[in-house]
């Protein structure tokens, strides 16, 4: 099913990798590993104490074996969503 | 036929250990995780990576604390119940049959 | 094949994916690989105070290998059925 990815591509994509960290930006293209490529990618720092980091990056490549989850983004809730206002721990490592 | 060293019970033979998730079937198994989690339930189905699914699921997760203090270790088991759970085979480190299985 | 299967027989259902990161994602099944991936729509996050970080996600695959548990729908699944397809798979992975 690596054809699962192909109705991501060209969508803006948040992914969770498994150290827990939280990558958004265009997906451009994926194999069967689920090696994939993030086009004007960002890093999302979350924070107990303050809002949500936004560490611009640009074109990334993540290994598959690294990643968890790959989201659809809906790009108009996440424009209407306020990120200097959340809060949250950042999500724990993948513990196999 | 079997050879001396086989186990049989029933029609079954006990050749290799995954046979003795096939005489579970049915029946209520306990399963250990990693992590400090412990399952319970009916045995639904397995496969050769120990992926399961069980039936009316009671899962305990214990952790340990250490008191501040005193640096005790605390036990601390929280449960659930879940009607029906599929368990990826990674995660299991031991199955035991109900007790009343032949040894 | 058997689990690949039998997640197949759930596509259009409502489960919870909980990851071994223990984030817990409700959601209905879309698709299912041989890898046991699992694509979901229309998902939520059990408890999005704390992990706020899907909130714009609505659909999304996962990676079978960060899959800790599926909680299935009972009434959906036929236990006799995967009981017996249990047993037919264990005759053939003996050979």
């Amino acid at each position: 099913m690596g054809s699962a990815l192909e109705s991501y591509v060209n969508r803006v994509v948040s992914i969770i990798t498994a150290d827990g960290r939280n990558f958004v930006g265009t997906l451009k293209g994926f194999d069967q590993t689920i090696n994939i490529i993030l086009d004007e990618s960002q890093e999302r720092v979350y924070n107990p104490n303050q809002g949500v980091e936004q560490i611009t990056l640009g074109l990334h490549i993540i290994r598959g074996d690294n990643i968890a989850v790959i989201g659809e983004l809906d790009e108009e809730v996440d424009a209407r969503l306020d990120f200097s206002a959340i809060k949250a721990e950042a999500l724990n490592p993948i513990i196999h | 036929m079997a050879d001396e060293s086989d186990q049989q019970i029933g029609d079954v033979q006990l050749k290799e250990p995954l046979d003795l998730l096939l005489l579970s079937l049915d029946e209520i198994v306990t399963v250990k995780m990693r992590n400090e989690r412990e399952l319970r339930g009916k045995l639904h189905a397995y496969d050769q990576h120990l992926n399961l699914v069980l039936g009316d699921v009671e899962e305990t997760v214990t952790v340990i604390e250490i008191d501040d203090e005193t640096y005790e270790e605390i036990y601390k088991t929280t449960r659930r119940n879940i009607p029906m759970l599929y368990v990826r085979g990674d995660g299991v480190t031991l199955i035991a049959p109900p007790s009343k299985m032949p040894q | 094949m058997l689990f690949y299967s039998f997640f197949k027989s759930l596509i259009g259902k409502e489960v919870v994916v909980e990851l071994k990161n223990d984030l817990a994602i409700c959601g209905t099944l879309h698709s299912v690989d041989q890898y046991l991936n699992v694509k979901l729509t229309d998902i939520n996050v059990t408890d999005p105070d704390k992990y706020p970080h899907m909130l714009s996600v609505k659909n999304c695959f996962i990676r079978g290998s960060v899959i800790r548990y599926v909680q299935l729908p009972a009434d959906e699944v036929d236990t006799q059925l995967l009981q017996d397809a249990a047993r037919k798979e264990s005759v053939h992975s003996r050979q």
